[in-house]
């Protein structure tokens, strides 16, 4: 059952999405770029979130080494989720708009190239989770690993920035009026979105849990029980 | 036992394995060297332009191939030995240190095998060559930082050969951007100390986090 | 905590990866105590013996070991004091035997030339420069022995305690465990072979608890 503060979360979220979206699809078009240019609103907002979603990961990770409460790890591993989604949605969006605008699907901008090794690295997290059966060693390493790739990622927005730098000057157009608005409203939208994802796999990733805790006690699978006295009899011969 | 006696012994127990097994030199190695060779079939072997590419190739080389030297046997402890490690009361900031120590020499063996195989086949610029002895190193502990940062992660997984490069390579693009425009930046004439400061300053972030992650890292066991 | 009691458990319960292997594990051992523990296949002895080991942290209950309590930072402080002969060798294959052990004895600051001495009691002078990977599972059980020698622990753990070993090392056994316990420490034997098992009490492993055998 989802409880009241969760419904009323969903229904702010619902109605700032459709405000976004009508918003979007209905501000006056770029003047340069033409309506090729909304497809920011979908590219910008996924990007925030995918940083906001690791930065989660890493609240719920540091805050897990501290107290070793199941919840954390928990927040760590929903929001890692939801980030992978909003990093490809970025990335994705990114490409659309950038083929018609600069020719082709991709360019080096240090944001761009950042949030795709974000996606690789959200991967990798999600990888090393899979690969861990026990949940106490899974919240363990994949805690070391989000604080670890988190501290990096500066480093390497950093260092795609200098390294563009040496090739090329970078390209920043600046918005105003409407569109900055509508940019912002979008933001919003995708927030919230995020927030609704995040209480739901909360709740879910709770119920597994429960029902794994549920499953070892209804079963008094105790070491040892997989293993009976050895008996020939029932071997047919050949 | 002193801090560092202690990361003498472990550096010096990975080496005389690895010593043994050679698998660095004999197997990282001429592998690596292959690819070396392998490369300008796909490019083209225009002169000019191999030696255009050459210092980029060995670095992606460098970065992809070294991801073995870290995946190597003796960087691993299984699970006896994880056990009897730890239960002889090694800090354990001077066992990651100290196998980071082994793995770091290893990859600096291995650059420095392959720079003349490049050299020979690319024929790249050597200008201010010398330079070569600062970003060599700073390369090689880097990817030995997070060599051992990552491996410690994936100790003892099943996937662990798949997972690992998954978790180092997207990490170690500051390394490779580093390395690249310090070669390049000698080539144009330019400063090459802020790529040499980048260099050392992910060294320096990453051997924090691995000496703050070295206990938990160390209760990680199956 | 009484001083002369070197390991209490109190209703240890601990689960990996979702199979619970240890219900409500109650167990001490006093200093100068010999014990066995006994079981089936797979009934959790080895897990007993690592969380005795401060290898494994209860996932319930409580426990200290040698004074320091389970699952906190007292472990690291005792560890030094704890030989835990598994069933798999804690050795490194390429190195000699005598390598090993020399790196057990520098690690834990004795003087590495114990090594050799160790290696003599066991009865593998003559294999010192032997690596680890070439030599046989009795000879590496007895360089594990040999360890146990080096370090002088206050608590030795030997999982399968008779498993691989020839009626000289049988006798080995006895005496190293004597050794320990003459020292005011404690010996805990796995066995599946409870008549070969020189012991003052018998433990065995049922159900995930510890029950007098």
């Amino acid at each position: 059952m989802t409880q009241p503060k969760a419904r009323w979360l969903e229904i702010t979220a619902i109605v700032v999405v459709i405000a976004a979206v009508v918003r979007g699809l209905t501000v006056e078009a770029d003047v340069t770029q033409g309506d090729v240019q909304r497809i920011m609103y979908v590219h910008v907002p996924a990007a925030w979130l995918a940083f906001l979603a690791f930065g989660v990961t890493v609240v719920g990770s540091v805050a897990w080494l501290r107290t070793r409460r199941r919840t954390w790890d928990r927040l760590a591993a929903a929001s890692a989720e939801i980030g992978v989604v909003f990093t490809g949605l970025a990335i994705l969006a990114g490409m659309i708009w950038a083929r018609p605008v600069w020719g082709q699907f991709w360019t080096w901008e240090p944001r761009l190239v950042t949030t795709a090794l974000l996606f690789f690295v959200y991967l990798g997290y999600l990888a090393l989770r899979r690969a861990v059966l026990d949940p106490e060693q899974r919240a363990r390493r994949a805690a070391i690993m989000g604080i670890v790739a988190f501290i990096q990622i500066p480093i390497v927005y950093q260092s795609v920035n200098w390294w563009r730098s040496l090739h090329q000057t970078s390209s920043r157009n600046s918005i105003d009026g409407p569109l900055r608005l509508t940019l912002w409203l979008a933001v919003l939208a995708f927030t919230f979105a995020y927030a609704v994802m995040l209480s739901r796999r909360l709740e879910l990733a709770r119920l597994e849990d429960e029902l794994e805790q549920a499953r070892l006690a209804g079963t008094p699978d105790v070491a040892g029980a997989a293993i009976t006295a050895p008996t020939l009899e029932g071997v047919t011969r050949g | 036992m002193p801090f560092w006696a202690q990361v003498r012994e472990i550096a010096r127990k990975d080496l005389v394995i690895e010593i043994r097994t050679a698998e660095v030199l004999l197997m990282t190695v001429p592998f690596a060297a292959a690819a070396l060779v392998l490369i300008p079939f796909a490019i083209g072997t225009d002169a000019p332009l191999l030696a255009e590419l050459g210092p980029g190739l060995f670095w992606i080389v460098v970065l992809l191939f070294g991801v073995l030297v870290i995946l190597r046997k003796s960087a691993v402890d299984e699970g006896p030995q994880q056990d009897l490690v730890r239960l002889l009361g090694i800090d354990p900031a001077a066992r990651f240190t100290g196998s980071t120590v082994a793995t770091s020499l290893l990859v600096l063996l291995f650059e420095v095998a392959l720079l003349p195989i490049l050299i020979a086949l690319y024929n790249p610029d050597l200008g201010g060559w010398w330079w070569m002895a600062a970003v060599l190193p700073l390369v090689a502990a880097g990817l030995g930082l997070l060599g051992s940062l990552t491996g410690g992660v994936t100790a003892s997984l099943g996937t662990r050969t798949s997972l690992t490069p998954l978790l180092i390579v997207p990490l170690a693009l500051p390394l490779l951007v580093g390395a690249t425009q310090a070669v390049e930046s000698l080539q144009l004439g330019r400063s090459i100390l802020p790529w040499l400061v980048l260099l050392a300053a992910v060294d320096l972030a990453l051997a924090v986090s691995g000496v703050l992650a070295a206990r938990p890292l160390e209760e990680v066991t199956t | 905590m009484n001083a002369k009691t070197l390991v209490t458990l109190d209703d240890v319960g601990l689960s990996i990866g979702g199979s619970v292997i240890l219900t409500s594990a109650k167990l001490t051992v006093a200093a100068g105590e010999k014990v066995g523990l006994l079981g089936p296949n797979g009934s959790g002895k080895t897990t007993l013996l690592r969380v005795l080991a401060t290898l494994l942290r209860p996932t319930s209950g409580t426990g200290a070991v040698l004074g320091a309590e389970l699952g906190t930072d007292e472990i690291y402080a005792v560890r030094p004091d704890i030989v835990l002969v598994g069933h798999l060798p804690g050795l490194y294959p390429e190195l000699t035997l005598g390598e090993n052990l020399r790196f057990v004895a520098r690690l834990t600051g004795r003087d590495p030339r114990r090594a050799d001495e160790a290696l003599a009691a066991v009865g593998l002078a003559a294999a010192a420069d032997r690596r680890a990977r070439d030599s046989s599972k009795g000879m590496l059980r007895r360089t594990e022995l040999a360890r146990a020698l080096i370090q002088e622990p206050r608590l030795l753990l030997l999982d399968e305690a008779h498993a691989g070993l020839d009626a000289d090392a049988i006798g080995l056994v006895d005496a190293i465990t004597g050794r320990v316990v003459a020292a005011d420490g404690a010996a805990l034997l796995v066995s599946h072979e409870p008549d070969r098992l020189e012991v003052d009490r018998s433990l065995r492993l049922v159900d995930g608890s510890v029950e007098e055998a």
